[in-house]
């Protein structure tokens, strides 16, 4: 089975570099799951999860993303986010004490971090994509 | 005449001059390695980004709301001049010549009848304008501290800005920064922030246009477009930042290096000034023993 090449790059730098098998990328209408040979595509992202998947379609790394814009054309695959944390150190009781601080202010701003942090409680409890 | 022990002291404080400009040479080239990695780091997502953004400039006529970053207001009248400079000194000429070419660039500006607000980054710059033109400052951002914190003091910049922008508080945002040439040279450069200056990527798109296919636009072009545009506003604020961070460094070594230098010399000839003043006292001596014992 053939493999492509997936990027994972912050504003600060690039945090994953390597020929996958398979990537699930939370596109902004739905979730895009990305193989060798994938047709062309620009997809805005919307705050979620990124699975990576080896060859023979075990787990190797889950990211959280806070947004951001994926490429992906059938050769390569390029997620740009502008926050990207490893799933597994994620803390639950720290989002949780997280959304319940956000939820008492009352500005734009902290309604999209309250989203953000609302997606990301989501994405640690969630177990669908663990295994394909 | 000074005498011995004056010359004496003399050196003893040029020499520890030295002591300091050396070290802060060390310390700033190790920083200079530092920004210059974060610089690497950061490119990668910032070229990709403006390859996709100048692949969807051409999708993006006119418009209202967020596309104004893109096709501007429409107005040429307000500015907002934004100089970049380092919070701190001893760096030769490197926040000077931001000042000296801001100010140029407001007052001509203010020559063609525009009127311009400003917007210093770093503490030397903001000093500068508080002194000369306090009542045109609107913001200023100071203690950035790039080389920790990074991207984050880029998006509080680039909110505060658009912000502004679509306040209609001003048509036309330049950024003022020293450009890193190499570790020994920077270059002041002006680049217009809002609206977005697609030229100068003309070039990468038609490059693009020639090797790849169209693409598919999900959720569609202009939603993509209105995600991706304020995130280049910060991403470019983010570039300069670390670029002017990276310049800033250099600039304090070549500096430092200089001042060492300097103070090397200096040491050489308080030297030698003392081993002839020296000379000159055992000559005197000399002279009044001998005519001394002439005289018996």
């Amino acid at each position: 089975m053939a493999t492509i090449s997936f990027d994972l790059v912050s504003p600060e730098n690039l945090i994953f570099n390597d020929d996958v098998g398979t990537i699930i990328v939370p596109g902004k209408d739905g979730d895009l799951g990305v193989l060798p040979g994938h047709s062309q595509v620009m997809s805005s992202l919307r705050p979620g999860r990124v699975m990576v998947y080896s060859e023979d379609k075990n787990l190797v790394k889950s990211f959280f993303v806070s947004g951001g814009f994926a490429e992906i054309n059938p050769e390569k695959c390029i997620v740009l986010a502008e926050s990207v944390v490893e799933l597994n150190s994620l803390d639950k009781s720290s989002i949780e004490k997280e959304i319940e601080e956000l939820g008492s202010k009352e500005s734009k701003e902290s309604e999209e971090q309250l989203s953000i942090a609302k997606a990301k409680l989501e994405a640690i409890t969630v177990s669908f994509y663990d295994k394909i | 005449m000074p005498s011995l022990k004056d010359i004496k002291t003399q050196i003893n404080s040029v020499g520890s001059t030295k002591k300091i400009t050396s070290a802060m040479k060390m310390v700033a080239a190790s920083k200079l390695r530092r920004s210059q990695e974060k610089a690497e780091a950061a490119r990668p997502y910032s070229s990709r980004l403006e390859e996709m953004l100048s692949s969807l400039a051409s999708s993006a006529a006119s418009g209202e709301g967020i596309i104004k970053l893109l096709t501007g207001t429409g107005n040429d009248q307000n500015y907002i001049v934004v100089p970049v400079s380092a919070d701190r000194g001893l760096c030769g000429g490197f926040n000077s010549s931001i000042n000296r070419e801001t100010f140029k660039l407001v007052k001509s500006l203010e020559g063609n009848g525009k009127k311009v607000q400003l917007m210093p980054v770093g503490k030397k710059s903001r000093d500068f304008f508080n002194r000369v033109m306090k009542d045109q400052i609107i913001e200023s951002f100071v203690d950035l501290n790039v080389s920790s914190t990074g991207y984050e003091s880029a998006l509080n910049i680039s909110n505060k800005l658009q912000e502004l922008y679509f306040e209609d508080k001003f048509d036309k945002c330049i950024l003022v920064f020293n450009k890193f040439k190499s570790a020994i040279s920077q270059e002041v450069t002006q680049q217009q922030l809002i609206p977005l200056d697609v030229s100068n990527s003309e070039k990468e798109e038609e490059k693009e246009n020639s090797s790849n296919a169209i693409y598919d636009y999900e959720p569609d072009e202009e939603t993509i477009l209105k995600d991706l545009l304020p995130k280049n506003v910060s991403i470019q604020i983010f570039k300069v930042l670390l670029e002017s961070d990276a310049g800033e460094q250099g600039a304090r070594m070549a500096a430092m290096d200089n001042a060492t230098r300097n103070a090397g010399e200096m040491i050489d000839s308080l030297t030698l000034k003392y081993n002839r003043t020296r000379q000159a006292f055992i000559t005197k001596e000399l002279i009044e023993i001998i005519s001394g014992a002439e005289s018996i």
